[in-house]
């Protein structure tokens, strides 16, 4: 009842902000909705904001569901994010967002030292950026050219950190029930598993950036993994990742990313001790991609490989480690001022394991397609309305086609 | 020697004519005196960088408007449309505001070694250029009179003015916000001063036969 109320609730909160932002849109005109960052003293203070208010079909397959366990079409978000200038060697950058009405999340906070201005060469500290991958830099959503996000780093697959098989079909049960998945190892309470890339929440750590010519490197050492981003450390083992992005022309970025860290929590650590020799369990990914942009068109592609190493027990028989291989290409086209279209395909595999009645993926491969429209109200008013479709070799529910619509206001 | 006299006589007829039609115009000049500078527009504050952008330029807000309100009808005479630039130079528009004539062709150049995006959705002209690489240039002709707001789709903190005109009575003022409006026939105008988006101010002014006028428009 109470949650019927609530997505009612979240329904009515959705239409009300696709109705009122064509009349924000009207007041922005009369600039009394900013239209550039606020900036206070002196420049010192900035803040920039964001709402977004998405409204689409129910996903009863959930292919659209995060970690946070909500859907991303159906969602309204309020984001505001702030940098404080202390000086030109330090700042202090964070975010906020509150999505559904309910999950309030410090997206970010973290610390920019530049030990040297002049040089572009920084240290981040706190809740930093992940360094991993093309499109956590896209800023979804203002960066999404789309309304659904990329299944590597959405969509959920069966894997917990905290819960693992005891046997190859514990997991192949759970294909394609990556919303919500139990395991009889560690916690048993069913919970959501895990995306190859979260990029609903961000890591703890340190991280470095430099740019040599043609080229931007970042380092990253962080509590978490790309799969479960951390505030504390939840194991023995530190992530660390690195990334190199070379920009060629100005049309081409190419980009390298490799992340390695251990990933498997540590009641469950605990739980399994003593039942077998313990080597650390590390997600392990590589991932490439390409931007090229010319004209009206901007076309993206990213690959990545990922490895969950899962903890040996007696009964669980796995050839290697559990991998899942992304693989995505988008691109858009404006058709006219302020009117574009955009396309993406998109998939995601997984390597195959044994159980009793045979050889299979570890979780339900995906194909997602999806195309749609945008349209700037204004310069910071953004329409956007899209179709995607998913399909999936498992699951309860394994083809779905979704009609979502989204405004979004941004200074 | 009868020619040459008549030649002559011509000649000082001709002049003393010019000379005259000189002495029947002026103009107005003075002082935009803005008292309250716009600051420039910040980036917004990228959190999913992995580092600090690069430095940019930020644009000369020193600078607004003045022109006349209505025009003599001398101002419509047909006039061959001109050509103007607005470049695209460390992550700023140069100039930040550039006035111009009905007809005219603005280029839009790039000279960074980034891609830039200009586009504008002001309904005096929409247009959207598209991604080019330095070197490169894109223009678009202004075709209705009004304010044009441009923007770059890449960097958000971009942003520019073109004020597009009917007649030619308008001056973009110096950075200490001195401008001249020449030759102007004797009559009573109404001159406005427009910055950042706004006219901000209109005073009434009188321009003598011949002569210049003299108006400070303070804007508090």
């Amino acid at each position: 009842m109470r949650g019927g109320l609530r997505a009612a609730m979240m329904r009515c909160g959705a239409l009300g902000c696709l109705l009122l932002l064509p009349l924000c849109a009207r007041v922005s005109n009369a600039q009394v909705l900013p239209e550039q960052p606020v900036s206070l003293a002196n420049g010192r203070l900035v803040f920039g904001g964001e709402v977004t208010a998405t409204i689409a079909p129910e996903d009863p397959g959930f292919f659209n569901y995060t970690s946070y366990a909500f859907n991303a079409l159906r969602n309204v978000r309020f984001g505001v994010s702030a940098e404080i200038k202390a000086s030109e060697r330090l700042q202090l950058l964070g975010e906020v967002r509150l999505d559904q009405g309910r999950v309030l999340n410090t997206y970010g906070l973290y610390l920019r030292v530049r030990p040297w201005p002049a040089r572009r060469f920084d240290i981040q500290a706190g809740r930093i950026p992940p360094t991993f991958g093309a499109m956590t830099r896209t800023a979804y959503g203002s960066g999404n050219i789309l309304i659904g996000q990329p299944l590597a780093y959405q969509y959920l697959a069966s894997i917990r950190p905290d819960a693992v098989p005891a046997t190859t079909d514990d997991l192949l049960r759970m294909r394609g029930r990556g919303w919500l998945s139990t395991f009889p190892v560690g916690n048993t309470t069913p919970a959501p598993g895990v995306p190859m890339v979260n990029t609903s929440e961000w890591d703890t750590g340190v991280q470095a950036h430099v740019v040599t010519g043609l080229f931007d490197w970042t380092a990253a050492v962080t509590a978490g993994t790309l799969s479960d981003p951390q505030f504390h450390d939840n194991n023995t083992g530190k992530q660390i990742a690195g990334r190199v992005v070379a920009r060629p022309t100005a049309a081409v970025v190419l980009g390298l990313s490799l992340s390695q860290g251990a990933w498997i929590d540590r009641s469950l650590e605990d739980a399994i001790a003593g039942q077998a020799s313990y080597d650390r369990s590390d997600q392990t990914a590589i991932g490439g991609d390409a931007e090229f942009s010319t004209g009206a068109w901007l076309v993206r592609g990213e690959v990545i490989r990922s490895t969950w190493q899962m903890p040996a027990q007696p009964t669980l028989h796995l050839q290697g480690p559990l991998a899942a291989v992304s693989s995505l290409i988008e691109g858009r086209y404006k058709i006219a001022p302020g009117f574009y279209v955009a396309v993406r395909g998109d998939r995601l595999g997984y390597s195959t394991i044994t159980g009793e009645r045979g050889e299979n993926t570890w979780d339900a491969v995906i194909w997602r397609t999806e195309g749609g429209v945008g349209y700037s109200l204004t310069r910071n008013i953004v329409f956007k309305g899209s179709v995607q479709h998913n399909r999936r070799d498992g699951g309860r529910v394994r083809r779905d086609s979704l009609v979502a619509a989204q405004v979004m206001y941004w200074f | 020697m009868v020619l040459k006299i008549i030649a002559v006589l011509a000649a000082v007829s001709v002049l003393s004519g010019g000379v005259l039609a000189r002495e029947q115009v002026g103009g107005v000049r003075g002082r935009l005196d803005i008292r309250r500078l716009a600051r420039p527009v910040e980036r917004r504050p990228d959190i999913a960088a992995t580092g600090a952008p690069a430095p940019r330029d930020v644009p000369d807000l020193r600078r607004g408007v003045v022109y006349l309100e209505t025009a003599p009808r001398s101002a419509f005479d047909e006039r061959e449309p001109g050509r103007a630039v607005m470049d695209q130079r460390n992550e700023m528009f140069v100039p930040h505001v550039l006035a111009v004539m009905l007809g005219t062709v603005v280029d839009f150049p790039n000279s960074d070694f980034i891609f830039h995006n200009v586009f504008s959705l002001s309904r005096t002209s929409r247009f959207d250029l598209g991604r080019y690489a330095a070197g490169r240039s894109k223009s678009v002709r202004m075709d209705r009179t009004g304010v044009v707001r441009v923007f770059c789709d890449i960097h958000s903190h971009m942003n520019a003015f073109i004020l597009v005109f009917n007649h030619p009575f308008f001056n973009v003022t110096d950075t200490e916000g001195r401008f001249e409006l020449p030759s102007l026939p004797a009559g009573t105008y109404n001159v406005v001063g427009w910055y950042e988006g706004e006219a901000r101010i209109t005073r009434a002014v009188v321009v003598p036969p011949g002569g210049w006028a003299e108006i400070d428009l303070v804007v508090p």
